[in-house]
């Protein structure tokens, strides 16, 4: 029990600092909002010094000295309410953020529990038949597909299937005259237009998993009790799924508990490359446009996710391995 | 006391080289690891040697723009007129100098403070734990684009800080649980006994038995740090006057290679930054069968 | 264990990776605009709005974030060809100015607001009225010139008369592009500066259709008081449209910079069409309040070491020429231009001058470095913005060609945020910066020159960031804000570009393109080089003098 309390402890303190720290990096960052506005705007020509002013004005410099908007930002923290957002003044970060979550939560969130799933049983059947082109296939493939840059394989994507082959739509969560309601072929049109960017993810995060699995399971398939199932004439397929997979599972799962709680942080490109309306997209928007109100909501939106996962798998690991508990 | 000390030293190096004698050829013996080593070699070869490989300078303009292969120009020219080839063969300096650099850097912290915070418990190990911890939850590539635009004057240098700053954490995290296990093992305990230093024990009992595990977190940090510096560079984050892999992709973006069918200007840097990388997890096949010899090739079941 | 076939089928996988990817880049791939066929004929697609990536529906006009759909809806009294700054009456059908601090706007007749109702002199008060209550709303500033505004009638028809705070001729322009909005609606409205007028109501030709976040439509308006010039019946305005998809998806308009652009935009379809005239001057701004730049000869010698088509040719992938010195676009602004200026003012390239100006301000070779008396050599930072890419290039060639007369310069580039604030606080050496392309001569120079605009290094300056200070040259603006007579003002004009071309306080390198790229294929009529009516932008009202020239192209000739 007082470990459970401690490790909260813990995780209370942490997001205490990450909510600081995301306070604080931003406005590190040389320039304010309304610069940042103004040089997005001054790329399409000069811009006079009454615009200069008045979306100054419009955007406003925050207010009061550092302390007295850290005081704020906490209050904004606490009451969960951040809010109007600089980039797309007026709307508020609570609305941009409640439309964008579901997109990213869908799209990575089943991406990333297909590739655990898929990778997972690639990596059992490599281990099992080890030595034969089922091993080397997936592995050598699956390490050499996760070693390309994934905007890259996003880039090739979209141009291929997108562009030359009109296979798949280039942009968009959804076709521009689609109404959002509950009917199959909405969810259709969803599916078809996530279909590219769940592939890119797909394919260049396949290989971590298979990797991991492979390994965890040739290692446990070598333990004496596998041996010992074995010698008993158990079947192999047997013994390959109920002993050694589920024990050789445990480290992949941590994995998948620290990847689900990075889905929210890790689409940035793969969105910005196909315009999709997701967390990714804003967040990336929100940086390079200095906004503070939105980055601090998206930050601490994926710092607490990753906390918690974090917190889970320590938690986990307690009760999985008592020595850490020390 | 030279004299005593020099054969111990002696012994020292001997076996420090013996240890790098058998992981090299732990690693050799992998057939894997084997082509991973050849290919890392040609790129460290090409980036030694861009002086004399490649036909032109690296940012030498003024030939044809936007111009398709010839004998001239094997890989076609650029949209400002420079050679393909030759930035290709130059690029690959910046991308092995990172990678290797920022994947140095970033396993040398991860190691002192995993195993710092692995060995020591109660308060100091809970300070550490929180420092990773928070490292760990912000998140990177935002975190990295944040890093980027604060040491404003681009560069090679601030590349390679931004990826070490944000990818030491994972490394720390690993080696703190092998530390973690070590440390209650009996060899441990009898150092402990014999009266050696926190220090000594960490550094002259603990790290010895997790070479494998530090070279493995190198070559994964060296993999992981290229890849980022690839996405740096691509947002435009690097500085794009200096010639890598990776602001050859955003030149070949911003002036739309694919529209103009330059498209090796897309294809070329990217599968040289995949064949790299993929170079540096092939040796990692070979690695993992140093401290696991049940992963070692052709002792399977 | 079988190592050697393992070997080899790692190999050939390799080696199929390989052959594929020499392959792939062996063919060529053509790219195709692909139109879509369920968009009729009377219907433009246009490139014109950007989502990131989906639109906040947004039709205010006064602010940054809006549709751009906003600048067909709402119009202003007149509009201002940003290419040679001829005037086109708008809303007003006259504009008067009996005094230099005098304008009267004598409205047009018959306008009626896209709900029914008449526009009248009271809606134009009530927008600049509702601009001073929100200046936040006032982009153009016109609350800086305005002192009162009052309605009345002249021979039957409404005017709108504004009073200035001083006698300011060329103010006239900048209140008269003001967008009108109806009192009627907008009087209800409990904060402008916040509103984003979901269902627009508007004198303009077109009128808000089906809205999606992904795409909205809009649709002639059946009541716009001239119908009869706008044959165009529908917009489609998708949210995102990169450069792939402007030349794929078949777009009618679109306002971005294309990579070879004949080759891109041109090879996709035979009736693709595109016009880059000048839309502004990509210059270097040195910090004049700093030696050694304080110098005229240090920037005569700058300016005169420096080949510009190479730069031009850098920069804009051979698309932009070199800039001229006098302070004007050409040939867009030709008729400004004092015929008595050589080669039109563009500096060439002379490095045994540069080399003279070097000397006059002490400057001489050694061992390969221009140093000074005290042997220093002559090095600063050129500033320019991250992602900036044209500039990037220009300044690298700028580099290039210094170095090879013994100067050292550093390139910093900074994030653009970063980069305005260094150049607003004069935080820099020398810096990459754009001046003109308003369409007016006095507006582009008054903003670079004006002392008035000068803040000491370390404030904040609204523009004159070079930071420029010359009572002579104040003199000539003054003159020129209270002067009726053209011929004057072209006068003023012509001093206004000998000061550019002697004083140096920024440098002109080439002409930053204004993108245009448009589609034959529907619709005739568009402004190019031997009609240059507007720019090509989408998002500005001349915009409108583009709907009302445009028609359908004869589809006849098809057919045979």
């Amino acid at each position: 029990m007082t470990y459970a309390l401690r490790k909260l402890g813990m995780l209370l303190l942490t997001l205490w600092a990450a909510v600081t720290l995301n306070f604080f990096l931003p406005r590190l960052m040389p320039g304010s909002p309304a610069d940042a506005a103004i040089a997005k705007l001054s790329q399409n020509g000069p811009v006079s010094a009454a615009t200069r002013a008045a979306i100054e004005a419009q955007l406003g410099v925050p207010g009061g000295n550092l302390l007295e908007q850290y005081v704020h930002y906490l209050q904004q923290v606490v009451t969960l309410d951040f809010g109007v957002s600089f980039t797309f003044y007026p709307e508020k970060v609570s609305d941009l953020v409640l439309t964008a979550l579901p997109y990213t939560v869908v799209l990575v969130g089943i991406v990333t529990v297909l590739a655990f799933v898929i990778g997972t049983l690639i990596g059992v059947l490599a281990a099992w038949k080890r030595g034969t082109w089922m091993d080397t296939l997936p592995t050598l493939g699956g390490s050499f597909l996760s070693a390309f840059p994934y905007f890259w394989i996003a880039l090739l994507l979209l141009f291929f299937a997108g562009y030359v082959g009109h296979l798949f739509p280039t942009s968009g969560a959804s076709s521009p005259t689609a109404v959002p309601e509950f009917s199959l072929s909405f969810i259709g049109d969803l599916i078809y237009h996530a279909a590219l960017p769940a592939l890119t993810i797909l394919i260049t995060s396949l290989g971590g998993w298979i990797l991991g699995m492979r390994n965890a399971m040739i290692n446990t398939l070598g333990d004496d009790y596998v041996t010992f199932a074995e010698a008993n004439g158990l079947r192999g397929r047997t013994v390959a799924l109920k002993y050694a997979a589920r024990n050789a599972i445990l480290p992949n799962l941590t994995g998948f508990g620290l990847a689900l709680g990075g889905v929210v942080g890790g689409s940035i490109l793969v969105e910005q490359v196909y315009g999709y309306p997701g967390i990714g997209y804003l967040l990336y928007n929100a940086v390079v446009n200095q906004d503070y109100p939105l980055m601090q909501a998206l930050f601490l939106m994926i710092t607490v996710s990753v906390l918690i996962a974090n917190f889970l798998v320590d938690i986990l690991y307690g009760v999985l391995d008592p020595r850490t508990r020390r | 006391m030279t004299s005593t000390t020099t054969p111990v030293r002696a012994r020292a190096l001997r076996g420090a080289l013996r240890t790098v004698g058998r992981i090299a050829s732990t690693i050799w013996s992998n057939p894997r690891a084997r082509i991973g080593v050849v290919l890392l070699a040609i790129f460290i070869l090409a980036a030694t040697f861009a002086p004399w490989l490649a036909p032109y300078g690296a940012s030498q303009d003024g030939f044809e723009r936007s111009a398709g292969g010839s004998a001239a120009h094997w890989l076609g020219t650029t949209a400002a007129g420079e050679d393909v080839l030759s930035q290709i063969i130059w690029g690959a300096r910046v991308s092995v100098f990172v990678g290797f650099a920022a994947g140095a850097i970033a396993t040398v912290i991860a190691v002192l403070i995993g195993l710092s915070w692995g060995y020591s418990r109660g308060f100091g190990g809970e300070v550490v734990g929180f420092i990773v911890n928070l490292f760990l939850v912000i998140p990177g590539l935002p975190l990295m684009i944040v890093i980027a635009s604060y040491l404003q004057n681009g560069g090679i240098a601030m590349i390679i800080a931004v990826i070490v700053v944000t990818g030491w954490a994972w490394g720390a995290r690993v080696l703190r649980s092998q530390t973690q296990t070590l440390r209650s093992r009996d060899f441990v305990t009898a150092a402990r006994f014999a009266g050696d230093s926190s220090f000594r024990i960490i550094f002259r009992e603990i790290l010895p038995n997790m070479t494998s595990l530090i070279t493995g977190a190198f070559f994964g940090a060296a993999t992981a740090a290229i890849l980022a510096e690839a996405g740096l560079e691509f947002l435009g984050l690097g500085d794009p006057t200096t010639v890598s892999w990776g602001t050859m992709l955003f030149w070949a973006q911003n002036s739309n290679a694919l529209l103009t069918g330059q498209w090796l200007l897309l294809f070329a840097p990217g599968l040289c930054i995949a064949l790299l990388a993929t170079s540096l997890t092939l040796i990692n096949f070979g690695v993992d069968g140093i401290s696991n010899p049940r992963l070692r090739e052709g002792k399977g079941r | 264990m079988k190592k050697f076939p393992r070997r080899s089928r790692l190999l050939s996988l390799v080696a199929i990776t390989i052959a594929t990817g020499l392959a792939l880049t062996g063919c060529n791939i053509h790219i195709e605009s692909k139109p879509d066929p369920t968009i009729p004929q009377d219907t433009l697609l246009l490139a014109a709005d950007q989502g990131s990536p989906m639109y906040q529906r947004n039709f205010n006009p006064f602010m940054a974030n809006r549709r751009i759909g906003a600048a067909y809806i709402y119009e202003p009294l007149v509009i201002v060809n940003d290419v040679n700054g001829d005037v086109t009456p708008w809303l007003a059908q006259k504009v008067s100015q009996p005094d230099a601090s005098t304008v009267m706007f004598t409205l047009r007749d018959g306008v009626k607001w896209s709900d029914g109702k008449p526009l009248t002199a009271k809606d134009v008060e009530f927008t600049f009225n509702m601009l001073k209550t929100s200046p936040t709303l006032d982009l153009q500033g016109i609350w800086q010139y305005i002192s009162t505004v009052e309605t009345g009638t002249e021979e039957g028809n409404q005017t709108v008369t504004v009073h200035l705070k001083s006698a300011d001729v060329p103010a006239a322009n900048i209140i008269a592009q003001t967008l009108i909005v109806p009192e009627h609606v907008w009087k209800d409205v409990k904060d402008p500066g916040t509103f984003t007028d979901d269902n627009p109501v508007g004198t303009g030709p077109f009128e808000l259709g089906n809205y999606s976040p992904q795409q909205y439509t809009m649709n002639r308006n059946e009541t716009y008081w001239q119908k009869d010039k706008v044959t165009v019946k529908h917009l489609i305005l998708p949210a995102t449209n990169g450069q792939l998809a402007m030349v794929t998806q078949g777009y009618d308009w679109g306002y971005m910079y294309m990579s070879d652009v004949e080759k891109t935009w041109g090879g996709a379809n035979k009736y693709n069409r595109f016009w880059f005239p000048p839309g502004g001057v990509i210059s270097l701004q040195p910090n004049l309040t700093k030696a050694p730049f304080n110098n005229p000869d240090v920037r005569q010698g700058i300016a005169l070491a420096l080949d510009r088509k190479q730069i031009a040719d850098a920069a804009t992938e051979g698309s932009m020429q070199p800039a001229t010195q006098a302070g004007i676009l050409l040939p867009n602004q030709q008729a400004d231009l004092d015929p008595s200026i050589p080669n039109g003012g563009v500096i060439t390239q002379d490095v045994e001058a540069a080399k003279a100006a070097f000397a006059r301000a002490g400057y001489h070779e050694q061992d390969g470095k221009l140093v000074d008396a005290s042997g220093t050599q002559l090095s600063f930072s050129l500033l320019t913005a991250n992602g900036y890419t044209d500039w990037l290039r220009a300044a690298s060639q700028v580099q290039r060609q210094l170095s090879a007369l013994g100067i050292d310069v550093k390139l910093t580039q900074p994030q653009p945020p970063a980069y305005q604030l260094a150049l607003r606080n004069g935080d820099f050496d020398i810096a990459m910066g754009a001046y003109g392309g308003l369409g007016s001569q006095y507006q582009d120079l008054n903003g670079l020159l004006n002392s008035s605009n000068f803040r000491p290094v370390g404030q904040e300056a609204p523009s004159n960031f070079e930071r420029y200070q010359n009572p002579a040259v104040d003199e000539i603006l003054a003159k020129y804000r209270t002067s009726l007579d053209p011929n004057e003002t072209r006068e003023l004009g012509y001093q206004l570009q000998h000061a550019m071309i002697t004083d140096l306080p920024v440098i002109s390198l080439y002409y930053g393109g204004s993108w245009g790229l448009y589609s034959e294929n529907k619709y005739v009529g568009w402004p190019d080089a031997d009609h240059p009516y507007a720019s090509l932008k989408t998002y500005t009202p001349t915009a409108l003098l583009i709907f009302t020239s445009l028609t359908p192209r004869d589809q006849t000739e098809d057919k045979k």
